[in-house]
């Protein structure tokens, strides 16, 4: 048992290294952060939730580091594509926070995260269980991927077009800008580093090459999170350091383990069970706001 | 140790104030811990409090209140739109006691007139004073209540009666000559602050005396460092969290490519 200082409250060191651990073999294993894993498994365990959300950020800053190092050996990062969507990550942060402070101050805030998580959680994760299922079944059957890369879509018709050469890409600017925007602002209120989501729109949306998604979007995840624990640790004072060194050690070891793994799977069947873990994670958000309350008041602010 | 408690309780009422129009703060009584410290094996703690009932025949009941200080407080009550569970009726509270036990010798209602109980703030529901209307349909009540409750699932609130006798365990234990004491579980998440131990002499529902003693709960060693880094340079605090979280990540890339 440890206690943690800003959190206020002890903790098994043992337990939170094992679930910092589970999350991060997990993470490693499909190539996301893991933020939208760690984050509520804090607050099952009692972390108050200003702070699994802020502190949830560092674990998931310190495997996307960790998986940047591997990618990069394996020359698999975009590094254009994931400034831009860098640059755009920045600005949704400032929506985001902005957006974060005036649901808190409505009283909403818990509701709508819940919202959020069920309708991202649960959409993303059957689009993801559905395309690998047509993968595997075809290619069962004829032996070719149905998921063919270079069809056009809106990316390549907007102006501002732009090279990037690692993806082997020629597409306007506008999608990637408007995208990291986007998963900047979900970011900051949800405190996740969005690569669930982003990884499946690089690939349907901007259509990336599979092999340079995965570390692309660490790319833009770790930039998004180390931005966002400096912010919230100058606007909320909720980032637990002794909590976050745990998450982090064990985060990193687990990725590690879920790397070699990955490696050995084949792409449809990560998407298949990162489509699963998503769909069952979504499953408690529908609970939270669906189920009839055992207690009709809630606490605001002040944990 | 009896002894030295007893010349605790016979030195205290040298501190004993009185303020007009109100009882003698003359009560006997102290706190054993003057000081709670909370360093990284912090699990939570206790106040033992110890008092002296002068009367002779030993008439009378004990009140034990500790409070942490007082906060601002929102609660809402859910509401069902659209088939989903949205927060609504939002009422706040302009102060509500972040911690507050109440130790008392017979349940308060035998002890002290309902008023007397409002007064002194003797039990949480009287602490908490509200900012805004309650929405149609509900009363100040119900939201005391509500969070009355919600505070006492959490540990923070406690209310226990009666006499450690031979064989029940209860909220005051009263000793030979008419030394008192009462021990409050501070549990861990209960605020680290300046928390205000009042204890009081009741007899024949009459308020006679009471004493108001401060205990400080405070962050020693590495709890207090880390503490004050984050509240004093909040920029480098952040900036340490992420170096902290590329130096594990490298770490780890690093070791795991050897191995």
């Amino acid at each position: 048992m440890i206690y943690l200082p800003i959190a206020e409250m002890p903790v098994n060191v043992l337990l939170i290294l094992l679930v910092s651990g589970g999350v991060g073999f997990v993470s490693g294993l499909v190539g996301v952060g893991g933020g939208f894993i760690v984050t509520p498994s804090l607050i099952i365990l009692g972390v108050p939730a200003p702070v699994a959300v802020a502190t949830g950020l560092s674990q998931v800053a310190a495997t996307s580091f960790s998986g940047i190092m591997t990618q990069t050996r394996r020359r698999s990062v975009d590094w254009r594509m994931g400034m831009l969507l860098s640059i755009g990550g920045m600005i949704g942060i400032s929506l985001g926070v902005w957006l974060f402070q005036r649901l808190l101050g409505l009283g909403q805030l818990d509701l709508v995260i819940s919202l959020l998580y069920l309708v991202l959680l649960a959409g993303v994760g059957w689009l993801m269980l559905a395309e690998s299922y047509a993968v595997m079944r075809g290619r069962t059957h004829r032996g070719v991927s149905i998921l063919r890369r270079p069809a056009r879509t809106i990316a390549h018709r907007l102006p501002f077009r732009m090279l990037f050469p690692r993806s082997g890409l020629y597409i306007s600017v506008i999608p990637p800008l408007t995208l990291g925007l986007a998963i900047g602002a979900l970011a900051a209120i949800m405190g996740v580093g969005g690569g669930f989501i982003l990884i499946p729109a690089m690939i349907y949306l901007l259509r990336m090459p599979t092999n340079v998604v995965v570390g692309t979007s660490l790319f833009q995840t770790l930039i998004v999170t180390s931005l966002l624990i400096i912010v919230q640790a100058k606007a909320t004072t909720t980032i637990d350091l002794v909590l976050a060194s745990l998450l982090m050690l064990g985060g990193v070891v687990g990725a590690q383990f879920g790397a070699r793994l990955g490696a050995r799977l084949k792409g449809e069947q990560i998407r298949a069970l990162l489509g699963v873990i998503l769909i069952l994670a979504s499953m408690k958000f529908l609970a939270d706001v669906v189920a009839l309350p055992q207690e009709t008041y809630v606490l605001g602010d002040g944990w | 140790m009896l002894a030295a408690l007893a010349l605790l309780a016979f030195v205290a009422p040298a501190h004993a104030q009185r303020q007009p129009g109100d009882v003698a703060r003359d009560l006997p009584a102290a706190v054993a811990e003057d000081r709670i410290s909370v360093g990284s094996d912090y699990r939570g703690s206790s106040i033992t409090v110890f008092g002296f009932n002068p009367d002779r025949r030993g008439r009378g009941d004990i009140v034990v209140v500790v409070r942490g200080p007082d906060k601002p407080a929102t609660l809402m009550r859910k509401r069902r739109v659209f088939g989903l569970w949205v927060n609504g009726d939002r009422v706040a509270f302009a102060s509500a006691p972040t911690f507050f036990a109440v130790l008392s010798s017979r349940s308060l209602n035998e002890i002290a007139p309902a008023a007397a109980i409002r007064r002194y703030e003797l039990d949480p529901a009287a602490s908490a004073e509200l900012a805004s209307q309650t929405p149609r349909g509900s009363t100040g009540a119900d939201y005391r209540a509500a969070l009355v409750r919600l505070r006492r699932a959490q540990g923070l609130y406690q209310e226990q009666a009666g006499v450690t006798g031979e064989t029940n365990q209860g909220a005051i234990t009263l000793y030979r000559g008419g030394l008192f004491r009462a021990v409050v579980r501070l549990p861990a998440n209960a605020p680290i602050d300046e928390y205000q131990v009042d204890t009081y002499l009741f007899r024949d529902r009459r308020l006679i005396s009471s004493q108001r003693t401060p205990v400080n709960i405070a962050r020693i060693g590495i709890e207090r460092n880390i503490h004050d880094l984050a509240n004093q340079y909040p920029l480098f605090y952040g900036l340490l969290t992420v170096l902290l979280a590329l130096g594990i990540g490298w770490g780890a890339a690093a070791l795991f490519r050897r191995s």
